[in-house]
């Protein structure tokens, strides 16, 4: 059992239900807390000794997984979700159901001591579950800044007993957005801001358009862009209305979306796009989902790339 | 031209043969499916992701269990419970809808009972979300179920009132306004499909696939009171249903009040699919597949179908359950689609069947 | 040669109506029936226990709608319908079916289910009913259906499932007297032999009860050698109250547009039917 240790600096943003670790006897507290100083000094001690094996982590979200193998902490991990994608080597572990719909069997069977989980875990009944079963349930909220991410990687890193980790990798990610920052300045100099439309594409036929508070919108702005629909909250289905009325300069999608729906080509003939003077001078930008909208531990690479790649698609081919 | 006979004189009444036993397959029947039961129900409990040891029994006393036999008690036997409760309901409420309809092909899904339900859902998930949220957080894991049971209930209703105004006593006017319902509610549906955003729209989409991860003691209990409930008013309206079965005229001739008895029936199967629908999403073919099968080997009387195909559906959403969350360790596949995958080819065969057996008909 | 009833019945030929012991067993006052674009009636009619009536007429005339009058399953739109003294609105149906019982004109049943179970039905109404497996029993016999018992209906051909039905309506009313038995042409797909089996089976069966019979029919030879009493409807009217005989010819031959001819005597007789000639020449 894990109680959860409030730590220095957590960002207001970071909460996490408890699970019934209270309920665990003082004795088994102590027991834990000894253990887990010990596993620290080990690792500060010897950084190649592998963490102590009583520890089997499930991580249920991309970019949870991504934090996990960014710590070093993978021989931990046990366990993955179907959105976890990235790196390569996550898709060698058992996979434990979709982000949304988990099975708490399933789960319980990989004997995990620790389960990290974004906001967005469902179904809810099986959420009950976990917690009530006390495998150390910890629920990672949404938070799209790079404060966010950063207070994700110290708190993970605290809860894998990986602090100083957690604080070298929360620190780089902090410098690499900087650089990013910078970047995106450099591109953007002496220029208004580019109105980006993002299309999120299920089907051909079902094809969505982001508005203000998604993932999305908040790595356009860090980027240095604008959100096209910024007058819309959430996900809304595209029309050609919609879509003109966002002028957009660039139409941003994913490439697993644009795989869907047969790609840039496939796109533009979604209704609406084609009438937009972008959709007609093809300035179409692409980047991988989760390095897009994780917001994770790739946050700089993402906020560079997407920088990058809009930049190209408005400049005038030679 | 026709030629009077001789008048058969006499002709006196003479002892007939005994006449023979009721239904002499039920009770073997009834025996083998509950001995079934009882193994799938065990089976069940120890088969999953997690393994579970016999030991684990003996923790049933304890207030704080741990690891397998936490799985065993928190998870494994309610699901278990709740599969079979479910299953019964569905089978029950399948064998109440084919005796009011006559037909062995008339499923609650057909009557727009659980479209009903799934349209409430989408309407409270898409419109409503804001308002959900904003509860109390001891009521909000049943918000959905209510919704879903009140739309069963709505749909009923409405069935039962537009089926009298159109044609009064008729079923066949039933039926035609229970698709004409299935058709309105879910372009419901896809209208708050269309509207929904992103999250929304994912939510709807595994809610209708139908599952039994949601379990809990709770829910079992009372899916089973619901179940006992329905089973006893079945009870007393079976033999009514076997009236009904000669036609809604003779039915009446022989003194059933045939306006009375599908109101009833209406209620009774509402409410079954209602709950079974608000807590586990759609699951499909048991209402189906569980009377028919009974039907092959009792034969219609429905003071023994309707016992039996109960039993029979709890047999078989729990098997279909069982094989849900075994065939994709550690992963979980929707209940709903398993049914289906089974259900849709046993209606093929139930459809051909029937066709020859009517063109066999002199 | 038919025995002719001898129970209450026409005294004497053309004798409209029978003397009636008391208050009649059915009664319609005036009785009418509505439904979009029609109207039946109306019915002026009185019928005594024991009496064998046959209701003929073209097709579409309203014979269907009568019986479903006097059964009660259609409301009268106006006028009145009377059974036993009691208005049929008002009488709850398990007190009907105690004093009325109906042959259908369809045999269908719905299911695979047992005959036993199907005659039982016919005593759906009467609870508590210590009898009910004896007197099943016996009406399968009384209808010519005791070798079915065990099988499924679904199994039987029409005439084993006419004979069943049969039973069943019988077993409703086997243990009451003067009660009312509506048959809606259900004899008419089966062969010649089984329907003459038939129809006595239910005369002597509703003579030994004083249950009076009304039958929708459509042979003419039929309704003259098996009935007292011949009821002829027409375009939703009644257009005919007499008893069956000799004289009743002309007003047959002019309700269905034939020609009728009595051949033989009073006692041993049958009725050949020609098309009618264009020019009225025999």
């Amino acid at each position: 059992m894990r109680k959860l240790l409030s730590a220095p600096g957590a960002g207001p943003a970071v909460r996490s239900r408890p699970g019934l670790a209270g309920l665990a006897g003082l004795a088994g507290a102590r027991r834990h807390a000894l253990a887990g100083l010990a596993a620290v000094a080990a690792a500060c001690a010897a950084p190649a000794l592998r963490a102590q094996p009583a520890r089997r982590v499930v991580a249920v979200g991309g970019s949870l997984t991504e934090t996990v193998y960014a710590l070093g902490a993978e021989a931990e991990l046990v366990g993955v979700d179907t959105t976890s994608i990235y790196p390569p080597q996550a898709a060698h572990l058992p996979r434990v159901g979709y982000l949304r719909q988990l099975s708490a069997e399933g789960v319980l069977s990989l004997r995990p001591t620790l389960v990290v989980a974004a906001a967005s875990v469902g179904p809810p009944a099986v959420v009950r579950q976990l917690q009530a079963a006390r495998v150390g349930f910890e629920l990672f909220d949404t938070d799209h800044r790079l404060e966010g991410v950063l207070a994700t990687t110290r708190r993970l890193g605290r809860l894998l007993d990986r602090a100083d980790a957690g604080e070298r990798l929360a620190a780089q990610i902090a410098d690499d957005a900087e650089r990013a920052q910078t970047l995106v300045a450099r591109l953007n100099a002496g220029r208004a801001p580019l109105r980006v439309l993002f299309v999120l594409s299920h089907t051909a036929n079902q094809v969505h358009i982001g508005g203000a508070d998604t993932a999305a919108d908040a790595v356009i702005a860090l980027a240095g862009a604008r959100n096209a629909l910024a007058s819309v909250r959430g996900f809304r289905p595209l029309t050609p209305e919609a879509a003109i009325a966002a002028a957009p300069d660039v139409i941003l999608g994913t490439h697993q979306g644009l795989q869907q729906v047969g790609g840039v080509d496939g796109l533009l003939r979604a209704p609406g796009l084609a009438a937009t003077a972008a959709g007609r001078a093809r300035r179409v930008a692409a980047l991988d989902a989760l390095l897009l909208l994780g917001f994770g531990p790739r946050l700089p690479q993402a906020v560079a790339g997407l920088a990058q790649a809009l930049h190209a698609a408005v400049s005038p081919r030679s | 031209m026709a030629v009077n006979a001789e008048v058969a004189v006499g002709g006196g009444a003479r002892p007939g043969p005994t006449p023979a036993p009721a239904v002499p397959a039920a009770w073997p029947l009834g025996l083998g499916l509950g001995a079934a039961l009882l193994l799938a129900l065990l089976g069940a409990s120890m088969t999953g992701a997690v393994s579970v040891q016999w030991a684990d029994w003996a923790a049933w006393a304890q207030a704080e269990r741990s690891g397998s036999a936490l799985v065993l008690w928190e998870l494994r036997l309610p699901r278990a419970l709740l599969a079979a409760a479910v299953g019964a309901a569905l089978g029950l409420a399948g064998a109440l809808a084919q005796g009011l309809f006559r037909n062995p092909l008339a499923d609650p899904g057909l009557l727009g009972v659980t479209s009903g339900a799934v349209c409430a859902v989408a309407l409270v998930l898409t419109f409503f979300a804001a308002t959900a949220a904003g509860l109390p957080p001891a009521w909000r894991p049943w918000v959905l179920p209510l919704a879903a049971f009140g739309g069963a209930l709505a749909v009923c209703f409405m069935l039962d009132g537009v089926a009298r105004w159109l044609m009064p006593g008729s079923i066949a006017g039933l039926l035609l306004t229970g698709l004409a319902l299935n058709a309105l509610t879910m372009a419901v549906v896809g209208l708050c499909t269309f509207v929904a955003d992103d999250e929304q729209l994912r939510s709807l989409t595994f809610w209708t696939l139908g599952s039994l991860a949601g379990a809990s003691w709770l829910v079992a209990s009372v899916l089973l009171l619901a179940l006992a409930l329905a089973l006893w008013q079945g009870a007393r309206l079976a033999q009514a249903l076997n009236a009904l079965a000669l036609g809604e005229s003779a039915a009446a001739h022989v003194g059933v009040d045939v306006q009375r008895l599908r109101t009833r029936l209406i209620v009774t199967v509402a409410l079954l699919c209602g709950l079974a629908v608000a807590w586990c999403g759609l699951i499909g073919f048991i209402g189906l597949m569980a009377p028919h099968l009974v039907r092959s080997v009792v034969g219609g009387d429905q003071r023994a179908v309707l016992p039996l195909a109960a039993l029979a559906g709890a047999l078989l959403l729990l098997l279909a359950d069982t094989l849900a969350r075994t065939v994709v360790i550690p992963a979980e596949m929707p209940v709903g689609i398993i049914t289906a995958l089974i259900g849709a080819p046993v209606f093929l065969l139930l459809l051909r069947r029937l066709a020859l057996r009517q063109g066999g008909h002199a | 040669m038919n025995a002719r009833s001898d129970l209450i019945g026409p005294a004497a030929p053309g004798a409209a109506v029978p003397a009636t012991h008391g208050r009649p067993l059915l009664e319609l006052r005036a009785a009418t029936v509505r439904v979009p674009g029609r109207e039946f009636g109306p019915f002026d009619l009185r019928l005594a226990a024991g009496e064998r009536v046959a209701i003929l007429g073209p097709s579409g005339a309203g014979k269907s709608t009568l019986l479903k009058l006097m059964a009660g399953e259609r409301s009268a739109a106006a006028g009145s319908v009377w059974l036993a003294g009691d208005a049929l609105d008002g009488l709850p149906l398990a007190r009907i079916a105690r004093r009325r019982a109906v042959l259908p004109q369809s045999h269908a049943v719905a299911f695979g289910m047992a005959v036993e179970l199907i005659v039982g039905l016919g005593r759906y109404a009467i609870e508590p009913d210590s009898q009910r497996a004896r007197i099943v029993a016996d009406a399968l016999v009384t209808a010519h259906a005791a070798h079915l018992v065990g099988r499924r209906f679904d199994t039987l051909s029409g005439g084993e499932q006419a004979r069943v039905q049969l039973a069943r309506v019988m077993a409703q009313l086997w243990d009451v007297r003067d009660a009312l038995l509506l048959v809606d042409e259900p004899l008419a797909a089966l062969d010649p032999g089984l329907q003459i089996d038939l129809l006595d089976a239910v005369t002597d069966y509703a003579g030994q009860r004083g249950h009076a019979l009304v039958a929708i029919v459509h042979d003419i030879n039929q309704a003259l050698v098996g009935f007292d009493r011949l009821w002829l409807v027409q375009e939703g009217c009644l257009v005919g109250d007499l008893p069956a005989g000799r004289s009743a010819l002309p007003r047959l031959a002019e309700l269905f547009g034939v020609e009728l001819q009595w051949v033989g005597d009073e006692q041993h007789f049958a009725v050949a039917v020609r098309r009618r000639s264009p020019a009225g020449e025999r």
